[in-house]
């Protein structure tokens, strides 16, 4: 059995941010990753990453700005580290060698972004993600990091409400390994993938989210989807927020700029669910185009389109047939982000002693009910950091909990019985008809009867689960048995959204009910906790928001 | 439309030997080779075997060969490709172990990526770091870095833009020749922090590196890098730049850099390219002995240099051409 002090499961920015702190220190830590690092879901953000550096900004505003954003449901305490700690971070990541684009004065050049009362977002061009990723993964590797890529991590091992483990398959040799910690950290990511039409990696199936909720750490506001503005229309690749942010404007069918009708001050700069919200009823009302909006950029001029929306172009051209310079992209909303997770304080704990998250994979909630552009990257290099500092001082006084090896066989059976089974059922086509569904009833506008039948859908396609009979039956890098793991995880965070969805009646951030259409703050102004219970159902609770200096108030931009 | 992929597959498991497997399938509109593999295998196969992660040309995990050319499959249009081939045929990468259908070994790519040193030299990693949270009020106070400083490393075809998809390594004819070659990514990398304002690279032990056997000096020149990268990167550029960085900075040590210094020096004595002495200068006496059946078989064919060489005629135009270059003094 492998046996290291620390794992990190999941090597995007907040796994590789948390590495670097624990390496630094001297921390026999390991990454452990279903791909390599550098193909992390991290590495396609596109925009930028909030901190206020202006003299005429101030984090203060920034931490309004956000609290505002998250619909007041965000906890105000952990918003205040996030915006408090946003400039060190970006400075401390320059200094590991990561590059912005500079301003005149030398200084880090910033951009608008949606939502955001300050020009504050640092980019590079419109692949910050990938600067960011590859930069802290170069750290990484200057600390001599031991990587197991291409191991997909199963079950947790708990003693005793004290973590021991991971169970990991290792994809490669088609073989199980249990792995002993002292301490874990889920850097895991998001899991776009319970929808059609995301912006998200094919790898963004909400594995840690599952992996976590299965072993009794409870998952918080997992019915908060957001729901991008800007995706192309044939695909659902992102376009970022920063070509919004750079002036590009939002037409209907009419060429006209409708955001002057749902957000008269902030235009195509309201937050992401509002101008989402607009798109759709643009659309439902008869005024896009074969079910899109145009973005617009053409009046930037070709000079600044290749200077700071390079990659958007170059996407627009090669999976959408059109030239920004010249046309306008046909775009429309699609899955983007998750704002909920698995549950954490401010130092990325959970329920279980020394078990960690952060990044997407964890919901502190720094988010809330909406997440603001620019604020997923800054959320992933806080909380990572703050993970990596946290758990460095947690393995000092800790021993190696007992590690149950029964856990790794119970898995490697449960692979072992789909690859038996003679089951009909694809796991491919059953992830298709679950994707579609979501997006039909569970999608930007909900609605109770919409929502019923998406639950109807869940409950035929765990049915049908049962029947799963996959092609490959062969150890060696089999990744059709990978696949048919990953639509459980997805269709089991699908069934905690949509339960989570019906439940709560009120319109708040991104979750829009056509029932419930006002914000509720005297019922609803509460997280929501999801977890298993014995018979595999979900049981819901609450827990209160952290208010400490802005009081909720209407939100219009 | 209907279409037919044909597949490299092989699965050491259980295959004894490689073979093609084809799949009839129909298109959409906009459908990538990447949709077309994923079809294959959602519908059809799930033994078919490939990496594949953001779908939208920046995670690098599914670069293959189509009809015989190294790209993206996410990026790579099936009506453009059956235009031209009639078929969608997949193969796995070059100049790497197959693993199994198109999926192939990375371990020694990535091995090279950390061979250069991929980030600042220099101390950077001080755990007291001046890390600062902000308190009510506060604001930070920024290092002042001008837009000039990162001039080489901001463009839209600059290095850090690379995605390490492998596209250059399967096709790079250095990894041909020598197998242990860093490759163009690599080196790729070790430009971008040579060229880093950051970098406290005191001593110029990047190029000393980069110059060591298997190094940059490796470098065939073929052009395959440039022209298979997917971001619109030439590697082979940056290394010719880097060979100049090195013989700038009398890092000559190299077989590689005395060769071009012995090039440049026979040009400036003779107008003329004095093979015998340039393979003195490039490899020495000793060098020159281990090759001599090499020079004598060529001899016998009639291939042999000329043993003295006559100046050419114009011998004033470069001798003003190497004034205004000034190399001079550096190559010594």
């Amino acid at each position: 059995m492998l046996k290291h002090d620390v794992i990190i499961v999941g090597a995007g920015l907040a796994g590789l941010r948390a590495c670097v702190e624990l390496r630094k220190r001297g921390v026999d830590a390991v990454i452990v990753s279903k791909v390599y690092p550098t193909r992390s879901h991290s590495g396609a953000a596109q925009g930028g990453v909030n901190a206020a550096f202006d003299e005429n900004d101030s984090w203060e505003s920034h931490f309004f700005d956000t609290v505002k954003g998250s619909d007041y449901i965000g906890d105000q305490d952990a918003i205040e580290i996030l915006t408090s700690e946003a400039p060190g971070n970006i400075l401390e990541l320059q200094k590991m060698g990561v590059v912005f684009n500079r301003n005149d004065k030398g200084g880090i050049a910033q951009r608008p972004f949606g939502g955001q009362s300050f020009p504050r977002s640092c980019y590079y061009a419109d692949a910050v993600g990938h600067m960011m990723l590859h930069g802290l993964f170069d750290n990484v590797l200057k600390y001599n990091t031991k990587i197991l890529y291409e191991y997909f991590v199963t079950s947790l091992v708990v003693d005793n409400g004290k973590i021991s483990g991971v169970v990991a398959y290792d994809i490669r040799e088609g073989r199980f390994h249990g792995i002993a910690a002292k301490s874990v950290l889920f850097a895991t990511g998001g899991y776009g993938q319970v929808y059609s039409s995301n912006t998200n990696a094919l790898i963004n199936t909400g594995d840690g989210m599952s992996v976590a909720i299965r072993a009794d750490v409870p998952l918080m506001d997992m019915e908060f989807v957001q729901f991008h503005p800007t995706t192309l229309k044939s695909t659902g690749i992102l376009v970022t927020e920063g070509a919004r942010g750079e002036g590009a404007y939002l037409l209907n069918s009419l060429g006209v700029r409708f955001m002057s009708k749902y957000a008269p001050k902030a235009m195509e700069l309201a937050p992401r669910d509002v101008v989402a919200r607009a798109e759709q009823t643009e659309i439902n009302e008869g005024r896009g185009i074969d079910g899109a909006i145009l973005l617009d950029v053409r009046h930037l001029g070709k000079e600044k389109i290749m200077e700071k929306l390079p990659q958007i172009m170059q996407l627009s051209i090669d999976f959408e047939g059109v030239n920004p310079i010249y046309e306008p992209i046909p775009i429309r909303p699609g899955v983007h982000y998750s704002m909920g997770g698995i549950k954490t304080d401010n130092n990325g704990r959970t329920t279980v002693e020394g078990f960690y998250s952060a990044g997407e994979s964890a919901c502190v909630s720094v988010h809330g009910a909406n997440r603001l552009g620019g604020n997923s990257l800054l959320d992933t290099i806080v909380f990572g950091r703050r993970a990596g500092i946290d758990m460095a001082e947690y393995i000092k006084n800790v021993d190696f909990g007992k590690f149950d090896e029964s856990a790794v066989r119970r898995d490697e059976e449960i692979f072992e019985n789909i690859k038996k089974s003679a089951g009909k059922e694809r796991h491919g086509l059953l992830k298709a008809e679950l994707q579609e569904d979501m997006r039909k009833n569970v999608g930007v506008f909900r609605e109770e009867s919409l929502m019923k039948k998406a639950i109807e859908k869940i409950e035929e396609l765990k049915e049908r689960a049962k029947n799963i009979g996959v092609d490959d039956k062969s150890h060696l890098f089999n990744t059709d048995i990978v696949e048919a793991f990953e639509f459980k995880n997805i269709l089991l965070i699908a069934e905690i959204i949509a339960r989570g969805a019906i439940m709560r009646q009120e319109s708040r951030g991104a979750h829009y009910r056509n029932d419930f259409p006002e914000r509720d703050d005297d019922k609803w102004l509460k997280h929501t906790i999801a977890k298993l219970n014995a018979s595999g159902g979900i049981d819901f609770d609450f827990s209160p928001v952290t208010i400490t200096k802005f009081k909720p108030q209407p939100r219009t931009y | 439309m209907e279409f037919t992929v044909k597949s490299y597959r092989f699965n050491p498991e259980i295959d004894e030997k490689p073979y093609y497997k084809e799949y009839v399938l129909n298109d959409f509109p906009g459908m990538t080779v990447l949709n077309a593999l994923m079809k294959v295998k959602a519908e059809i196969d799930g033994t078919l075997s490939f990496r594949r992660s953001c779908r939208s040309a920046i995670c690098g995990s599914c670069a293959m060969k189509i009809n015989g050319i190294t790209k993206l499959a996410c990026k790579t249009q099936v009506s453009a490709e059956i235009e031209k081939f009639g078929v969608i045929k997949v193969d796995p990468l070059g100049n790497m172990p197959i693993i199994r259908d198109l999926i192939v070994d990375q371990e020694v790519f990535f091995d090279k990526i950390k061979e250069i040193k991929p980030y600042l030299l220099g101390k950077t990693d001080h755990i007291d770091d001046d890390f600062k949270a902000l308190k009510e009020g506060e604001k930070i106070k920024q290092p002042v870095y001008y837009k000039t400083e990162f001039q080489n490393l901001t463009g839209n075809n600059d290095t850090p833009n690379c995605i390490l998809c492998e596209c250059c390594y399967s096709e790079c004819g250095g990894v041909v020749a020598n197998s242990k070659y860093l490759g163009p990514a690599a080196l790729a990398k070790l430009y971008r922090y040579s060229e880093d304002p950051r970098d406290n690279d005191k001593n110029g032990s990047r190029l000393v590196n980069g110059s060591k056997s298997a190094g940059m000096f490796d470098c065939v020149h073929c052009q395959a890098c440039e022209e298979f990268c997917p971001k619109g990167i030439s590697p082979v550029k940056v290394i010719v730049r880097m060979h100049e960085k090195a013989i700038k900075n009398s890092i000559t040590f190299s077989k590689g850099a005395k060769h071009i210094i012995g090039i440049a020096r026979s040009i400036q004595e003779t107008g003329r390219l004095d093979e015998i002495k340039v393979a003195v200068d490039s490899v020495g006496i000793s060098g020159i002995l281990n090759d001599l059946p090499v020079a004598i078989g060529a001899g016998l064919k009639g291939k042999m240099p000329p043993l003295r060489l006559k100046l050419i005629k114009d011998m004033e135009d470069i001798r003003v051409a190497f004034k205004d270059l000034n190399l001079e003094e550096k190559h010594d």
